[in-house]
């Protein structure tokens, strides 16, 4: 079964100490723990032999690893009483259709603390969730869901898509006073890339250029980019944007880049109305609209739910080749 | 003049009865002044009244330290004042001055008073609960010694989030006391149409101890409340008291409740009544003292009122912040 798969190991070049995405999630919880006895994590199976895809392996304080009832509503509202209370809970699920029972803590409570008490008292909550496709897993368990959690104010997204910035990010939520919703594919959990020993962070709200071009601006989302950087090899002229943060996202990193390639792709997994995607588009045509030499575009999953039999599955997802053939569309105009 | 009154098995000084009786004055009294100023719409804010319930969240809280937690719903206004918040920034924030405990931002649904353990309520029934227990569980993790309570209505019993929260309360054995405040009522719906079962107790007894009062009565909340507290304390357990009430007044507003099946008697459901009574009989109080009360009472409403007059309203241009 892959429910972990290597692509493409890509980020961080500089440095050998190679570790995988998983290990370098797990090395960000393990350090934020010793470092700060207020730091737990908690979650349905946490505390498993399994280690959440391996990701809570070699924990050293596993007594605040929590296991949880299959209560994942009021569990999430046990997190936010812990938080208010001086904690610093990291809630995992591990799938992130299990995240829908607890929307009501979530939206509801979570999302909204800092701002009906005007930050008088401190909301610093992580919630992980795992998100993953294919081996049949059908409509459920394939979701993606972050366009809903990038609605509602309040709460920040964070999207990794190697092992450097998932653990410097992991670091940054921990420490951030206030909800970040912290979503992993786990077909990026066996992927490498040099990861340094020492506590790091990577500034939340900041993106990145992963691949320099000219002729057109990909913004891509976690496994999404390495979808991306495949289609683009070897020669496509194209600037590859990964804003590591999809709330709030690095605004100026994305008009830069608009500003010189005039084109705009957005690859993003998950369903295509009111989403991600959707919101980058409009971010271009509100602030952008005059550099733009061709109609934004993005790449989505089609308006329906995850199919269960492989050959729907391989059609519903986008793919590198399919990527290449939508950039060479759009780029076709460049001379 | 007798000092101390007696209570069944329970004695208590003339200072805390008094406090007791003051505490629930104080519910009562800014109650009816937002009945009477509630239709000049100076507070644009739904309130669910507390009035008849004042003995419950008095005769619990009487037991609490400003550093034990508390989580209530939407019926705030009671629980807030018992707990100790300062009656000028509650009324200022049904004002929507920049001076109200949530500065205008949350209403009276959305109280918050950190110094005194109140980190935030709820306008959805039953969430709160599980907020209660995430707080004794961090009391239990860091050893902090304080404890925690859940304050909630029979309606919300009814709820998935309150049977996951008594099972991992149970579960992990964390300091947390659920308050059952029962009137009875969800909403419009009477228990029988709302509840399958008459009693939880004896399924809540399974899960933990309960402990049980007559939330009409100050002094009998008042004492349960007071062996419920110590027994989470000293056992670091968790446990439940159901304290039986009458809601007076409609769920939400300020009209007086109006279903057939909800009877009210102004004299022996009102735990202010009765307190005063057995204040008067037993010779600890006369009427002069009780006016007295009444005076300074009537004092701190009519400077909570002044002071969120005078308040400023949250500036236009801060709209969008601490979000």
């Amino acid at each position: 079964m892959p429910w972990s798969k290597i692509v493409k190991n890509y980020g961080k070049a500089d440095g050998d100490r190679i570790r995988t995405f998983k290990e370098a999630i797990g090395e960000a919880v393990d350090q934020a723990m010793i470092k700060d006895p207020a730091v737990f994590a908690i979650g349905l199976d946490a505390n498993d032999k399994f280690g959440v895809f391996g990701s809570m392996h070699n924990v050293t304080h596993k007594e605040r690893v929590i296991g949880t009832p299959i209560s994942e509503n009021a569990m999430t509202g046990v997190a936010l009483g812990a938080a208010l209370s001086g904690m610093r809970p990291i809630y995992i699920h591990l799938r992130v259709d299990f995240m829908m029972l607890a929307m009501d803590q979530i939206v509801n409570y979570i999302a909204k603390w800092r701002y009906m008490f005007q930050g008088q008292v401190k909301v610093p909550i992580v919630i992980r969730a795992v998100i993953g496709r294919g081996w049949g897993s059908g409509a459920q368990h394939s979701d993606s869901l972050q366009g809903l959690f990038t609605h509602i104010p309040g709460l920040k997204v964070i999207m990794p898509s190697n092992p450097y910035d998932a653990k410097g990010l992991m670091l940054s939520a921990i420490e951030d006073d206030y909800p970040v919703i912290f979503i992993e594919h786990r077909w990026l959990y066996n992927n490498t890339c040099h990861v340094p020993e020492e506590p790091f962070t990577v500034p939340i709200g900041k993106g990145k250029i992963v691949r320099e071009g000219r002729k057109l601006t990909l913004v891509a989302t976690s496994i999404a980019v390495i979808d991306s950087l495949l289609a683009c090899e070897p020669d496509l002229d194209v600037e590859i944007i990964d804003p590591r943060t999809l709330k709030p996202v690095d605004e100026e990193l994305i008009l830069e880049s608009l500003k010189k390639t005039g084109r705009l792709l957005v690859v993003d997994y998950d369903f295509p109305v009111s989403g991600f995607a959707s919101e980058v588009c409009s971010l271009a045509a509100e602030k952008a609209f005059h550099y733009l030499k061709t109609p934004v575009s993005k790449m989505t999953f089609p308006e329906c739910h995850m199919p269960a039999s492989g050959i729907l599955e391989k059609r519903f997802y986008p793919d590198p080749s399919r990527i290449a053939a939508r950039i060479k569309e759009i780029i076709a105009d460049a001379a | 003049m007798q000092n101390v009154l007696t209570f069944g098995d329970v004695k208590i000084s003339k200072d805390a009865a008094l406090s007791l009786l003051e505490k629930m004055l104080d519910i009562r009294r800014l109650q009816e002044k937002i009945i009477q100023i509630y239709p000049t719409d100076v507070m644009v804010t739904p309130v669910h009244l507390h009035i008849g319930q004042e003995g419950v969240p008095v005769g619990v809280c009487a037991h609490l330290q400003a550093t034990d937690t508390i989580f209530f719903g939407h019926r705030t206004h009671g629980p807030a004042l018992a707990k100790g918040m300062d009656m000028k920034v509650l009324v200022a924030e049904l004002y929507g001055r920049s001076t109200g405990c949530s500065k205008g931002y949350g209403g009276s649904m959305h109280l918050v008073d950190a110094a005194n353990g109140m980190l935030g309520s709820s306008s959805i029934v039953g969430g709160n609960i599980s907020l209660g227990v995430g707080s004794a569980l961090a009391s239990k993790l860091t050893n902090a010694g304080y404890i925690s309570v859940s304050y909630f209505g029979d309606g919300a019993t009814d709820s998935g989030v309150f049977w996951e929260s008594l099972n991992f309360a149970a579960l992990k054995q964390v300091p947390v006391l659920f308050v059952c405040e029962d009137n009875s009522l969800s909403n419009v719906m009477l228990k029988s149409e709302h509840m399958f079962l008459t009693t939880l107790i004896p399924v809540i007894k399974q899960f933990m101890t309960v402990f049980e009062a007559d939330g009409t009565s100050a002094l009998s909340v008042y004492e349960a409340a007071g062996r419920a507290v110590e027994y989470v304390r000293k056992e670091g357990k968790p446990a439940y008291l159901e304290c039986k009430t009458k809601r007076w007044m409609k769920h939400q507003g300020v009209d007086k409740d109006d279903l057939p099946d909800n009877p009210i008697d102004p004299i022996n459901d009102c735990p202010i009544q009765k307190l005063e009574t057995l204040l008067l009989d037993a010779g600890i109080v006369v009427q002069r003292d009780l006016q007295e009360l009444e005076d300074r009472v009537a004092g701190k409403i009519k400077a909570a009122i002044e002071f969120a007059e005078q308040s400023p309203f949250p500036g236009e241009d801060d709209l969008v912040r601490e979000v």
